[in-house]
This record gives C-alpha cells, sequence and structure tokens, in this order.
C-alpha cells in the first residue's frame, strides 16, 4: 500500500474506508472501529460543549463567540463539562484542551457589562445564519436566544443539553458525512483552479436574509448581484463608495442576524475616541479622510500609501492599513522580486509532470499515475535569529502547512541551515536554539528529517539562516484549491486560536534590515505547538478523503488578512467575515491584530453549508476547533465585521495580487571585479606528502566538513517507517509506494561563496550539486524548488545578485530540463550595511522507481573498484580548502557543465538498475579528498587509491570542479560500467579499490591515514564546540 | 493472531508498529484512545510518540484515556502489552511498570542506531531472543533516561526483569543501562528504542526488531491472554 492510501485508513477510518484503498492490500482496515459515534471523548473542552450549547446552529462554541458573552458562555460551559466529566478520570483531552486552550475564567467578567448589547446583536447572527442556511427556514430575529447580560443561561443549557445533542449529533453527523462524500462533489471546483471561477450556486443566504431583514436594503449591492454575476474586481473608487456606504448606515436596532444582515453595527452609538484609542471603522475612515495615520511605521512607502487611497477612494481604515502593509510586504507580494523570478515560468522546460507550479503554495509533480509528490523550501531567517527556537519551530511548522494545503501528506523534512563562525560567541545560542526548534518541531510532528545542509560562515554572523524543506505525497486527483468558490459558501477557521503572536511578522521582522533594536521585535516572532498541528494535519487529511473542502489555504505570514484576500482573489469572488467570531486567545485583541496575528496551526476552509456538520464533526474529533467565520460572496468585496461594524471593505485582488511591483536599480559590487582576479590558484599548498597528509586531517576538522552526526541526531529520521537514505547520505530517499517500492530522492545545497563570486555560476552550481546529489541515488532528477536568501534588496549590488542568481537558476533549469516549481525569496538578511553572501539554495527532487535499488555514499564491499567519473580541474577559487587553510575567498568559481551533469546523472541511474555501482558519492566541498573519507568512514572500510595523474596529487585531492563523482564498481562488472560510460560519453578514471581489512585509507605514493585517526578528526568537532557530550548519571 | 495498536493523539510510530505487526505476519489493528473497546485483539502496542503533546508529563495524560482503561484491567490478567518509548512511559504512568522516564541526561532528542544486550527472554515479547543476545535497534527520544530508587532497580535485577540494556555509550543516562523492562508476570515490556523501526532492512538498521513481534505470535497462538500468565486479577 501506499503512504497516501496507509494513512487513509488512519485518518478517514471514522468517515469512509473504502474509496481509494484501490490496490487493496489494507488488512488492518476493516477492523477499525469509527470512533466518532462512540467517542465519549470529552475532547476538546470548548468545542464539544460549544456545539453543545448551539446545537441548532452548526456552530462550535467559537462561532457564537462575540465579544462578551461569548466569553461567559464558554467559560460557564468549561465548567459545566468539568463538573460533568471530571477530565482527569475519562477526559483526558479535554482536560488537556482546558488546560491548554479554555479562556481564562476570568475574561467574562471584563467583557460582559461593557458590551451587553452587542452581546444581543452577536449572537443572534448564528441563529440567522444558520437561518439563511437552510433558505425557507428563517427563523426570526433570534436576539432572545441569548439574551444580553444572560450568558449563565447559555452555560446552564449547555450543560443540560449535552447528553442529548450529543447523541443526536453523533448519528446526524455520520449521516452528514455519508452524504458529503457524494454531496459535495458538484461544489469542488473545476480542475483549472487558476481560472477565475465562476461562482457555483450557492444557497442564497443573502436572499432569505433580505427577508429576515429589511435593514438589509442598504447592502445592495450584494443582494444584487447574488443573482450570479460575479461584481466585477477592483473596481475602485465607484464600487468602494457603494458598498462602503452600505453598511455604515447605523442600524435601527441589533435585533437581526449576522452583521451584515442587521445592517449596522446595533444600537451602539458610534464609538468616541480620540485618536486610534478604539476601533477604526470604514464609516469612521470616511468622516476622518484626513486623519494622519502611521503607515510609514508599518513599513509602507508614501507612494504605497496613496495608492492604498486611490484604491479604496479613501483612507484605510487602521485594519486595512494594516492588511496592506503586510499583504505588500517584500516578504507576501515579492515586489522586488516577481520581475525577476518570472523568468523560471517563462524559461521552464515543458513538463508533463507537473501538476500545480509557481503560484500554487508548492509545486505538485506527478510520480505514477495514482501518485503526486509536492515539495517546497521556505526561510524563517529573521525570526530565528531573534527567537532561535520558536523561530526555527514554526519555519517547520509553516512549510509543512503549506504542504498540507495542496491536499498532501506531509512525510519529510529537510533543514538547510547556515550559521556564523562556529567558534564566534553567539553561534553556541542559535546552534542550540535553532537545530532544538527544527528537532523539537518536526519531531513531534512526525515527519522523518532526512538531510539538510549545516554550514558556518562570518558572512552569517548575525543574520543565520534557517531554511525548511517539506516533502508531502497525495493522489494524483486529490489537489486541493485555495480559491474560496461558491457564494454562499462557509468560510471556516480550523485549528489553533488566534493570539498576538507574530503580529507583523512579514512586514516589521521579514521585511527589513536587522539594526540594535532586533531584539524588541521578539513579540513579533511566533510560537509553535507541534502537537496542534499533528491534529491539524490528521483533520485536514481526513476533511480532504471525505471530499468536504472546497478551499483550503494555510495560514502563514500575515495570517487572516492573507488567508481571506488569497482565497477571495483567486477565485474572483468576495467574502464577508465576522472577526467576533475568531477564537482568541486574548480577548482583549483589536481587530486589526486579529488581521494580522501569525498564530500558528491554522487553516482556512471553505466548505459548503451543507457539509458544515461533517466538517465539525471531523474538527471534534481530532480536537481542534472548527468556527464559521464568514460566507463567500460573489460581489468582488472582501468585507470585515468586527463588533458590529464594518472595519475592512477592499477588493481582495488589490490586497492578494496588485500590490506594488519594483524593477529596483540594480548594479554589480563595485569589489566584484578586484575579488574575481583575486584567485586562489595562487595560494600556498602543501608540498609534500606528509603536508598534504595533515591538510587532509585539518580539512576533514574543519566546520562545514566535519561529521554532522551533533545535529542529524537531534532529529527522528526514522518515523513513518519509509526512511530508505537520510543524511548523511548525499540525498534523502523516501518510499512513498511500499507496494511498487517507488520513491523520491531530494538533496537541498547552496554555496554562497561560489554565488558571491559570480551569483549567476553560483546559483548554477548549486542547482547542479542538488541535481547531482539526487542522480547520485540512481534517481531521476524532476524538478526543482528554492529559497533565494539575500541582503536588502534596497541596495542595487544585492538587487544585481539577486537578478544574475534568477538568470542563472532558470537558465541552469532550462538546461537540464527541469522546471522550477515553487519556492520562496528571503530579503533583508543583513546587520548594518554589510549583506550575507548571496546564498541561493536549491533543492532538487528526483523520482526513484524501486527505492531496493537506490545506491548510497558508503563503501559496500571489498576489493570493489573505484571509478573517478568526470573531469579534475585546477579549480580551488571559493573551495573549502582555499577557505579552511587562508581564509580566502577570491577568483572565479568553477565551470558549470550541465551537459556533463545530464551525462553523469544518466551513468548512475543506469548503473543503479544494472547491478553495476555498489556506492556512488558526488564530490563536492572538499572535493576527491572529503568524497573518500566520507565513503569509507561510513561503515568502516578502507580504500588504496592511486591518484589520476591529469592533475598534480594536491589538486586531485581538492579541487571542486563539478560533474564529478567517486563510485564503487563490483569485480566483474567493470568491463560492463566501462562500456556504459563510453555509451554514454561519460568520462571516468580507475582510481583503485576498497580494501575492507586494512582499515586505513591509502594513497599510492603519497600517504596512509587509518581511519581511527580519520574518524577522531572527522567526528566529535561539533560537540567540542556545542557541547552536548553526556554527563551521564548512571547508578 | 490480532494486535492492536493504539493511536493517541499525537501518537507518531503507530502506523510503524502496525507495519511491524503485519510483516511478522499478525493481523493489526487500529485501536482509538477515546473507544475503550479492545476488538477482540490478542495483544496490544502503545505506540512511540508524543502523546497528548506530552505535555503535563510524557504519557501522564494518555493514561487516563478511556482506551487505558481496559488495557490496564486487560494487562494484570495478562494481555500481553508491549509500550515502545511514548508506549513505555504511559505504561510507568499507568504503573504497569515501575519507575520512570526522565529527560535526557545531555538534554538533546537523540537518534541512535543503539546496541543493546537482551538480559531476559521470560516474556511472551521475547521468546524469539536469547539471553545475553545483541542486537541493533535505533533510538529516538528526549525524554528516555530510566530511573527509579535503588531498592526498585535492585529489584528488577534480581528478579531478570531488565529486558534490556544498552550497549556501548549509554544514549541518554538511563539508570544502569537500562532499555527496557518487564512487569513480574512478563506479559507487560516497556523498552525506549524502537523494534518497529527494524523490521526491515531497507528502512532500518537491522531487522533484530522484528521478534518483539514474531515472539508474541507464537505466544498467542500457544496460549489464549487469559491463560498466559498465573499472574492475579
Amino acid at each position: 500500500m501506499t503512504i497516501a492510501d496507509h494513512e487513509k485508513p488512519d485518518a478517514a477510518r471514522g468517515a469512509d474506508a473504502a474509496p481509494t484503498s484501490a490496490n487493496g492490500s489494507a488488512p488492518e482496515e476493516p477492523k477499525q472501529t469509527p470512533d466518532k459515534a462512540s467517542a465519549p471523548q470529552k475532547a476538546p473542552g470548548k468545542t464539544a460543549s460549544g456545539k453543545a450549547s448551539t446545537p441548532k446552529s452548526d456552530k462550535t462554541v467559537a462561532s457564537d463567540k462575540s465579544a462578551a458573552s461569548d466569553k461567559s458562555a464558554v467559560s460557564d460551559k468549561s465548567a459545566a463539562s468539568e463538573k460533568t466529566a471530571p477530565p482527569a478520570k475519562t477526559a483526558p483531552l479535554g482536560k488537556d484542551a482546558a488546560a491548554k486552550s479554555a479562556p481564562p475564567k476570568d475574561a467574562p467578567a471584563k467583557a460582559a457589562p461593557a458590551k451587553a448589547s452587542p452581546t444581543a446583536s452577536k449572537s443572534a447572527p448564528d441563529k440567522a445564519a444558520d437561518s439563511a442556511k437552510n433558505p425557507g427556514s428563517a427563523k426570526p430575529p433570534a436576539a432572545q436566544q441569548v439574551g444580553a447580560g444572560k450568558p449563565a443561561a447559555v452555560g446552564k443549557d449547555a450543560s443540560s443539553e449535552v447528553p442529548a445533542a450529543r447523541s443526536a449529533e453523533s448519528t446526524d453527523s455520520a449521516a452528514a458525512m455519508s452524504d458529503a462524500a457524494t454531496a459535495v462533489r458538484p461544489h469542488r471546483p473545476s480542475p483549472t483552479p487558476r481560472r477565475p471561477a465562476k461562482p457555483t450556486p450557492g444557497p442564497a443566504r443573502a436572499a432569505s436574509a433580505s427577508t429576515a431583514a429589511p435593514t438589509l436594503a442598504a447592502q445592495e449591492p450584494a443582494g444584487a448581484s447574488s443573482g450570479g454575476t460575479p461584481a466585477p474586481r477592483s473596481g475602485r473608487a465607484t464600487m468602494v463608495g457603494e458598498s462602503a456606504s452600505a453598511p455604515i448606515e447605523p442600524a435601527p436596532d441589533g435585533s437581526s442576524a449576522e452583521p451584515w444582515q442587521a445592517g449596522g453595527r446595533g444600537n451602539t452609538p458610534p464609538p468616541t475616541r480620540e485618536g486610534f484609542a478604539g476601533t477604526d471603522t470604514v464609516a469612521r475612515a470616511l468622516s476622518t479622510p484626513n486623519e494622519p495615520q502611521p503607515y510609514r511605521e508599518l513599513g509602507l512607502a508614501d507612494d504605497e500609501y496613496e495608492q492604498i487611497r486611490s484604491i479604496l477612494g479613501r483612507r484605510p481604515t487602521d485594519s486595512e492599513l494594516y492588511m496592506y502593509s503586510i499583504m505588500w510586504s517584500e516578504h507576501c507580494s515579492y515586489k522586488s522580486s516577481k520581475v525577476h523570478l518570472r523568468q523560471f515560468a517563462e524559461k521552464a522546460p515543458r513538463s508533463d509532470r507537473l501538476l500545480a507550479g509557481m503560484g500554487e503554495n508548492a509545486g505538485v509533480i506527478a510520480v505514477s499515475d495514482r501518485l503526486a509528490v509536492t515539495f517546497k523550501v521556505e526561510s524563517h531567517n529573521h525570526p530565528s535569529f531573534v527567537e532561535p527556537y520558536q523561530g526555527a519551530a514554526t519555519g517547520v511548522g509553516g512549510i509543512v502547512r503549506d504542504i498540507l494545503a495542496m491536499g498532501a501528506r506531509p512525510i519529510a523534512v529537510m533543514d538547510p541551515l547556515r550559521f556564523g563562525a562556529i567558534d564566534h560567541p553567539d553561534t553556541a545560542r542559535l546552534v542550540a536554539g535553532i537545530v532544538g526548534g527544527v528537532g523539537g518541531y518536526g519531531n513531534c510532528l512526525g515527519l522523518p528529517n532526512i538531510g539538510g545542509e549545516l554550514v558556518f560562515d562570518p558572512c552569517y554572523q548575525a543574520n543565520p539562516l534557517l531554511n525548511a524543506l517539506c516533502l508531502g505525497v497525495l493522489p494524483t486527483d486529490g489537489l486541493q484549491s485555495k480559491n474560496a468558490t461558491g457564494p454562499g459558501n462557509v468560510v471556516v477557521l480550523l485549528g489553533a486560536k488566534t493570539g498576538r503572536d507574530g503580529i507583523g511578522g512579514a512586514s516589521v521582522l521579514a521585511s527589513a534590515t536587522f539594526d540594535a533594536n532586533s531584539a524588541a521585535r521578539r513579540p513579533s516572532v511566533q510560537v509553535g505547538d507541534p502537537f496542534t498541528e499533528k491534529l491539524l494535519i490528521e483533520a485536514c487529511l481526513e476533511l480532504y478523503a471525505a471530499n468536504l473542502v472546497v478551499g483550503i489555504q494555510d495560514l502563514g505570514a500575515a495570517g487572516i488578512s492573507c488567508a481571506l484576500s488569497e482565497t477571495a482573489a483567486g477565485a474572483g469572488t468576495g467574502m464577508r467575515a465576522n472577526l467576533d467570531r475568531v477564537p482568541l486567545r486574548e480577548p482583549s485583541m483589536a481587530a486589526h491584530e486579529i488581521l494580522a496575528s501569525e498564530s500558528q496551526e491554522r487553516m482556512l476552509l471553505i466548505v459548503t453549508p451543507e457539509n458544515l456538520k461533517a466538517v465539525f464533526a471531523i474538527a471534534e474529533k481530532w480536537g481542534i476547533l472548527a468556527t464559521d467565520i464568514g460566507e463567500v460572496t460573489d460581489d468582488g468585496r472582501l468585507v470585515v465585521w468586527w463588533h458590529g461594524e464594518v472595519v475592512v471593505d477592499v477588493p481582495p485582488g488589490s490586497l492578494a495580487d496588485d500590490g506594488p511591483v519594483f524593477a529596483r536599480p540594480m548594479r554589480e559590487p563595485a569589489d566584484l571585479p578586484l575579488l574575481r582576479v583575486d584567485r586562489a590558484e595562487t595560494l600556498p599548498r602543501p608540498k609534500t606528502a606528509e603536508e598534504l597528509r595533515a591538510t587532509l586531517l585539518r580539512m576533514v576538522a574543519s566546520p562545514n566538513l566535519c561529521d554532522k552526526s551533533y545535529v542529524t541526531e537531534q532529529y527522528d529520521r526514522y518515523v513513518l517507517g519509509n526512511t530508505v537514505l537520510a543524511q548523511p547520505e548525499d540525498a534523502g530517499v523516501i518510499r512513498i509506494d511500499e507496494r511498487t517500492g517507488l520513491g523520491v530522492a531530494l538533496s537541498v545545497d547552496g554555496n554562497g561563496r561560489f554565488a558571491r563570486l559570480d551569483p549567476y555560476v553560483g546559483a548554477q552550481l548549486a542547482l547542479a550539486e542538488a541535481y547531482r546529489n539526487v542522480a547520485m541515488t540512481g534517481a531521476e532528477p524532476v524538478a526543482v524548488t528554492n529559497c533565494l536568501n539575500f541582503g536588502s534588496p534596497e541596495d542595487p549590488t544585492v538587487m544585481w545578485q539577486f537578478a544574475e542568481a534568477v538568470r542563472g537558476l532558470a537558465d541552469g533549469c532550462a538546461a537540464l530540463g527541469i522546471p522550477v516549481t515553487g519556492g520562496n525569496v528571503s530579503f533583508y538578511n543583513q546587520t548594518g550595511p554589510i549583506p550575507i553572501n548571496p546564498t541561493p539554495v536549491v533543492g532538487v527532487l528526483g523520482v526513484l522507481a524501486n527505492v531496493a535499488e537506490r545506491v548510497p555514499i558508503g563503501f559496500q564491499n571489498d576489493g570493489d573498484l573505484l571509478y573517478l567519473l568526470g573531469t579534475t580541474r585546477d579549480e580551488l577559487c571559493g573551495s573549502e580548502w582555499a577557505w579552511v587553510e587562508h581564509g580566502h575567498l577570491g577568483g572565479e568559481p568553477p565551470r558549470v557543465d550541465f551537459a556533463a551533469e545530464r551525462s553523469l546523472a544518466m551513468t548512475i541511474a543506469a548503473a543503479a538498475v544494472r547491478g553495476q555501482v555498489t556506492s556512488a558519492h558526488d564530490l563536492s566541498d572538499g572535493g576527491l579528498a572529503q568524497a573518500l573519507v566520507e565513503s569509507c568512514l561510513r561503515r568502516g572500510l578502507g580504500a588504496m587509491i592511486g591518484l589520476p595523474n591529469t592533475v598534480s596529487p594536491f589538486m586531485a585531492l581538492f579541487s571542486e570542479s563539478s560533474a564529478r563523482a567517486l563510485v564503487a564498481v563490483p569485480r566483474g562488472q567493470e568491463i560492463a560500467f566501462t562500456a556504459l560510460c563510453e555509451e554514454l560519453g561519460q568520462a571516468h578514471t580507475a582510481i583503485g579499490t576498497i580494501h575492507a581489512s586494512s582499515e586505513n585509507l591509502e594513497i599510492i605514493d603519497q600517504f596512509t591515514v587509518s581511519l581511527d585517526e580519520l574518524r577522531a578528526a572527522h567526528t566529535g568537532v561539533l560537540e567540542r564546540h556545542f557541547g552536548g557530550v553526556a554527563a551521564s548519571p548512571t547508578a | 493472531m490480532k494486535i492492536g495498536v493504539v493511536t493517541f493523539p499525537g501518537s507518531l510510530d503507530d502506523g510503524d508498529a502496525r507495519r511491524a505487526a503485519r510483516i511478522a505476519g499478525a493481523e493489526s489493528i487500529v485501536l482509538w484512545h477515546a473507544d475503550p473497546n479492545l476488538h477482540g485483539v490478542d495483544a496490544v502496542v502503545l505506540p512511540g510518540g508524543f502523546s497528548y503533546g506530552d505535555y503535563l508529563r510524557c504519557g501522564a495524560i494518555a493514561r487516563f484515556a478511556p482506551v487505558m482503561s481496559t488495557i490496564v484491567e486487560a494487562a494484570r490478567v495478562g494481555l500481553p502489552v508491549l509500550g515502545i518509548c511514548n508506549g513505555f512511559q504511559v505504561l510507568c504512568e499507568a504503573h504497569l511498570l515501575p519507575g520512570a522516564l526522565a529527560r535526557n541526561a545531555h538534554l538533546h532528542f537523540r537518534n541512535r542506531d543503539q546496541r543493546l544486550r537482551i538480559g531476559s527472554t521470560a516474556s511472551p515479547w521475547l521468546r524469539d531472543y536469547a539471553d545475553g543476545q545483541e542486537v541493533v535497534i535505533p533510538v529516538k527520544n528526549g525524554e528516555g533516561r530510566y530511573v527509579a530508587d535503588e531498592a526498585t532497580l535492585d529489584m528488577l535485577e534480581a528478579e531478570g526483569r531488565i529486558v534490556a540494556r544498552y550497549v556501548g555509550e549509554n544514549p541518554n543516562g538511563s539508570m544502569r543501562e537500562i532499555a527496557a523492562i518487564r512487569n513480574e508476570a512478563g506479559n507487560v515490556v516497556g523498552i525506549m528504542p524502537h523494534p518497529e523501526h527494524a523490521v526491515d532492512a531497507l528502512t532500518g538498521p537491522s531487522v533484530d526488531g522484528i521478534g518483539f513481534f514474531t515472539s508474541i505470535i507464537k505466544a498467542a497462538v500457544a496460549l489464549r491472554p487469559a491463560s498466559l500468565t498465573g499472574a492475579r486479577a
């Protein structure tokens, strides 16, 4: 069975078992016991009791979360459920949940009195929303349901209704689920998600609402277009005028349903406030057009602010200003990089495998008729400097949700890490925190970490790089859309509560250069909870399996702002959302904070109203919150309500797609010509064999070439049971189909020094190395992702480096015939005036038809013949040797030869299938010397090497020429193997044999070094710097 | 022969444990934390992972799951139960095994292919091993340091209840190099390393872990759970 199938039973067993186990091999599945019905799991205390308390309204407790009454209701309910079911005894999850996320008991006391009347209008909406979802059964305005100032009644209701509601619900949800499987299909978006979808006819919520709420007349634009004509996007001033004027009409009373149905802010008088102490509404923005706004502090330029004013035809509200500042930040809008990144699409080679490419959350590549994989690498550099553990942890969490949002089960992670000098005092803090965070989050999610990079270089001193890659697998027909299609569909927030963490993460933190005040930005870093993310993953996969999702988007940078605007913009629809419903960690949060929060472990779902109950049931099973926070509309506006007033009314596309685009000035760095004539080939070299031997021992002990197990042992590489190769192998290999042995290989590589010397070539060398690493396993490289880490785009020389790197990468992908499927740009990686070395990190994914044929790096058998494939040149510029031995960086990086890379890849792939190679190791950092040492030490087998005489022994060992590999060929296969090389035009040189019994690495005519000595030099380096050797208190 | 594998919220190696059971030749059954019914399984595996996020203490919340109350009862009358890693922690929290698992002495999570020496085979989970046999099975934990008071440690040694000890570097600082222990009757075993990750040479460092699963199959074929041991109810 495949992983994709394999997980279905886990995830979907509650809902339906059958559909996709087409390959049939699932003996255990039928036994699985549907738990949803029996689950006396008091699960998420609040979800369960919330549902019980409003059984008719299809909403979780969170959904009737209005400012005041809700808070009290929730805690009353929690209290009630605790009484009936002591969590310590029977409801572990309830207990846990209560401990973790039940609202503070004191919340209601604070909030209730002041907000008595909004309460009435707020809880009413739920009722009417419900009626709206069941056209024809419009209930009278439900203000009486939750009497203002009578929250206690709700609590009582809740507890008394619990048993009945629960049992009814169980069966209902089961029915709903089976219904769902068939009923949902018509609502699923068409298979071409890029096309602005026509609104699928949803239930006419607006229509029924209009009968319920006479004041809806004010909302004419929405009502008028409910006939199905999508309102034109970005209608600018005129549209703005219309719909902005609508909700600001003061409502005669607060007795109506959704705030938008009430048509106003209830009977609350317009708040009077000094400055920005209160809520800045659209109405207020219209009446105070010239109020000064802190746009510069939010990172917006003058012209960007003017553009926002022109789009809206008025000044933005506080909330809108926040949203634009985040969505138009460099991090979210790619405003400086967009013009360059286009090349990835323009130059991309055709690929039949590509199911989704650039512009989606992650690229999706078909690997068989039934299975596809998706992968992407992203940065979380700045947060990882400010708060290393959480920054790294949430970096992993974020990329995992990107993969999840594509419809895939995340199955592995990798982490390219870059730090300052190994002996800098701050490096130990960062290594401990970042490695701890990557491990802490990934291990707890149950994702094997199968590789990455660990690089030390002073250029990353106050700007470490944390890039995280995630791989996921999905059925080829299981791709999820991020488009909010189908007006009338419900917008559901799934997962964790929203708190104040990460506010401004994208704009303030990620899109600015570090300075002395960086420590003050710690609150901009998000805080991760991998346990919740694990539950979120399982819940989403179960939702996918049951076909309950129309659209889905992860909440990452820019949080709710981004998810609402991108889903609506993607579909060309509009959206109404009520922030009062968003479950909060801190009840005092303001609207703009809720919109901007980057709290982790949240997803936004678009769900048809009839599936809502089934969605809630799955969320409850996994113990996470699901909350109806709004609906899809067809008016092309994103309208956000807060306390009964409109705080945001914008065209969603203006946030998501219409951000500024810069063609920033570019200039080659002034020092580059000088740097490039300072060639490393002129540096003093070891002269004697003894010096060569000493050089080798120093090299293998250097920070970037030493053994990395101190770090990799902190990561789980075994979980899920499909890891075939992991670090220190050249590439990670993951089996994705247990039946056929189909798997994928992945490698991520970058070399900032090469890119500093020549960003065009440097990017290509990174691509070549990742491609080669994947090829070494025997896999066929098929797709590319990238994470482009650069300094400030406002520096023309950085912009030049960036443009050159992108051009190089795009040209390289074209030459190799594999497309870029997605990636990420990280600018502003500098503290003070000096940027980091330009660091394009490239990930390549390959397909391996049968993972049993994978080729490892370690020598396997005594007597196997060793061949050096490729051509060694005098290429030392930017090399590890020049850096370690001389602290030198200059000259021109090694030549790139994509034809040679392709030939090398084909040679290994063919030889692997024919059993002609027992090991293969790419030559890159540290050259042949490093490859020999690693291949010997992997399994403790020695070797006897006669260096080729085309170059000096020193050059043969330490040159970093590309397109080379060290392979071992079993005796008896050498003729066939060399014939294969000749057939493919692959340069090859016999250089020795594996000599198991000697336990030495012998370089003939040069020196011999024992494996023990090599091991002593190569291992333990990181432990010595960062501690971690156990002080074992063994009794 | 049915081996049930419990899935708690946050369980991670449950799929691997089921796969190992299948490879060994058993039928694997999913047991859900909230469902107290054991569905007629002949043995239970509590898998590795971070049940309930390891909040409060590893295993401390999981022991209160509805399925655990049934398992604890059944284990007392002889149902074979194997707790792996987080499962071991749950068994200690549930008082089916003595002692506790504390934070690794070096404070890091550690994943390593670990050499172990089997110390006792007097358990239905260990039939296919020999006393003193050395095996390689991965460890991967952040809180795997076995601790107990001296009297308990002495008792475990005296009664031959130390099922496996670490050989070579102690990966987490466990007292007396303890990697695995059993209860008095032998039907309940807790092991910190992961035998389910050593069942296939393609994906593990060895196949040394499969013996736990093949052993229990043989034991179950020979005897029904209730008569497996002389333990009292």
